[in-house]
């Protein structure tokens, strides 16, 4: 179990590291530690009455990463089923930890409560039962990105949803904003791992059209899945379009350009290379030189592949 | 026809395809056999176009990979997309337009389930399906039969035989000797990268023999079974 532990800790340090030596896996893993500890105070400081609420939410999404099916079946094979619990307990807990000492110092004793019972019960419970529900997705026709995404994240379009009928009924225009953007994250994370090589290799066409298939398709789709939060937004909020066509448009840029990063990068993720060019392109104007940039890296890197 | 003339791969220092020289003629069948790690998928991937290589491999329909329908030994597939939208996708991607997907369901798969749950012979028989239907013109098959129940792999026989008559290429590689020995034309026999034997249908039953005595020879005994 000890090594278990010692080796997840190097496979994050490789992982921070990129390819480069472990000393940057290391800084990033002290700045990371550094962000989260701003963020917690800026978070549980008074100022924001559900902050606390978000920040269990937080805790909740990483440990539910460790809970994957496939990750899981393998710990059972490689663990006795004793240890097997301590494993996925000890790992939850130690995931949830510097979570609960920021919420106990912040005398959130209720919530901390909460937090730690979920995180022991996620370690103990086996989601299988429902793994082969077949959810409907209304991009069944086109797949695969939208198809694969909806079905893993169709409820955060429902919360989308309801948070721009919520806008509207607390009269605040910046929540339906913040529902579009949540719908435009959503998506984002539908293109954040590359595909197997194969699903690229079998296309018949050459990378520019590939990639603006790509585009295309995650464009027209994203729209329609933005439709009714700007519809809703643009009847009750005529005054504000131009704000939210600003955002929508925006989205859709940014969309565009991160679709053009995962193919930059590719057959690797993402990596901090691309991530910081991204973040450049945080100042519109720069997506002007950010996106030819990654389209040709795309092009380059597709070539090898789409012969 | 595929004519690969010269062609050599190799992985660092490692060399895992050494000056290979096949002709692939069409309404042809053709096994390729050899131990793991022989060089067999390599050699599938360089066709394929998804390695570089040095050497040339040359074929009348340009580019090929757009003609090939390519099988590997565990397809991959993404964890929540049924097997109806699998065919869609490999078909869409080759514009090809299918219909009536049920009727050409010829493995009875359950097309609405998602294809990460299949067992490992269903996902071959619908990756197999799903290539079947981009009505390709080459088709490059690593272990058609590998996890496939036996009825299934009588109709995958007869699929050869048919696509064989239709005048495509097809390129096979097992592990079961007598799957090949009922569909191919040729079987060359890959050793270190290198084709050591090209053996003609009239010849199969003694490179079977001679692979058996090879293969097997006395490390049975060794074991000292009691």
């Amino acid at each position: 179990m000890k090594e278990y532990f010692k080796l997840q800790f190097l496979m994050t340090i490789r992982k921070l590291s990129d390819g480069s030596r472990p000393i940057v896996g290391y800084l990033l893993a002290l700045l990371i530690s550094l962000v989260f500890v701003g963020v917690s105070f800026w978070l549980l400081s008074d100022k924001y009455d559900n902050a606390p609420y978000i920040y269990v939410f937080a805790s909740l999404f990483f440990i539910s990463k460790l809970s994957e099916i496939r990750r899981n079946d393998f710990l059972k094979i490689c663990f006795a089923n004793r240890q097997y619990r301590k494993v996925r307990m000890l790992e939850n807990l130690l995931i949830t930890l510097p979570f609960v000492l920021f919420l106990v110092y912040k005398q959130h004793f209720y919530l901390t409560f909460i937090l730690v019972a979920i995180t022991v019960l996620m370690a103990l419970l086996n989601f299988k039962a429902t793994y082969n529900i077949i959810i409907p997705t209304p991009f069944y026709k086109k797949p695969f990105e939208f198809t694969v995404g909806f079905r893993n994240s169709f409820f955060m379009f429902f919360i989308a949803y309801v948070l721009a009928i919520i806008a509207v009924k607390v009269d605040n225009f910046n929540l339906g904003i913040f529902a579009l953007v949540l719908i435009f994250l959503t998506i984002f994370g539908y293109y954040l791992k590359p595909e197997n090589e194969y699903f690229i290799w079998v296309y018949n066409c050459t990378p520019t059209k590939f990639l603006i298939e790509k585009i295309k398709t995650a464009l027209l789709f994203s729209f329609c899945l933005s439709l009714p939060v700007l519809l809703l937004l643009s009847i009750l909020y005529f005054e504000h379009i131009g704000v939210m066509l600003i955002f929508t448009f925006l989205g859709f840029l940014y969309l565009a350009t991160w679709i053009l990063a995962k193919y930059s990068a590719y057959p690797e993720e993402i990596g901090i290379m691309q991530g910081i060019i991204f973040a450049f392109g945080l100042f519109p104007p720069m997506l002007i030189v950010i996106i030819p940039i990654f389209a040709n890296q795309s092009i380059n890197k597709l070539k090898e592949i789409l012969k | 026809m595929i004519s690969i003339q010269n062609l050599s791969k190799s992985f660092g220092a490692k060399q895992v395809l050494k000056n290979i020289t096949i002709q692939f003629n069409k309404g042809q069948v053709y096994g390729i056999v050899g131990e793991n790690g022989a060089g067999k998928t390599t050699l599938f991937r360089c066709i394929a176009g998804l390695e570089n290589y040095e050497g040339q491999i040359i074929s009348e329909l340009s580019p090929l990979k757009n003609h090939l329908g390519l099988l590997f030994t565990e397809p991959f597939f993404f964890t929540k997309i049924t097997g109806r939208e699998y065919i869609r996708l490999l078909c869409n991607a080759r514009k090809e337009r299918v219909s009536n997907i049920d009727d050409k369901n010829i493995f009875d798969l359950p097309l609405n389930q998602y294809a990460s749950t299949y067992s490992t012979g269903m996902k071959k028989k619908l990756a197999l399906l799903a290539i079947l239907l981009q009505n390709n013109q080459c088709f490059v098959l690593d272990e058609p039969f590998n996890g496939v129940d036996i009825h299934s792999n009588i109709i995958i026989i007869d699929l050869i035989h048919k696509l064989k008559d239709l005048g495509k290429t097809i390129i096979i590689s097992s592990h079961i000797f007598s799957t090949l020995s009922d569909t191919c034309d040729e079987i060359y026999l890959l050793k270190e990268g290198e084709i050591i034997q090209k053996v003609f249908r009239e010849d199969f039953e003694a490179l079977e023999l001679e692979m058996r005595e090879f293969t097997v020879g006395n490390k049975i005994e060794r074991l000292e079974l009691k």
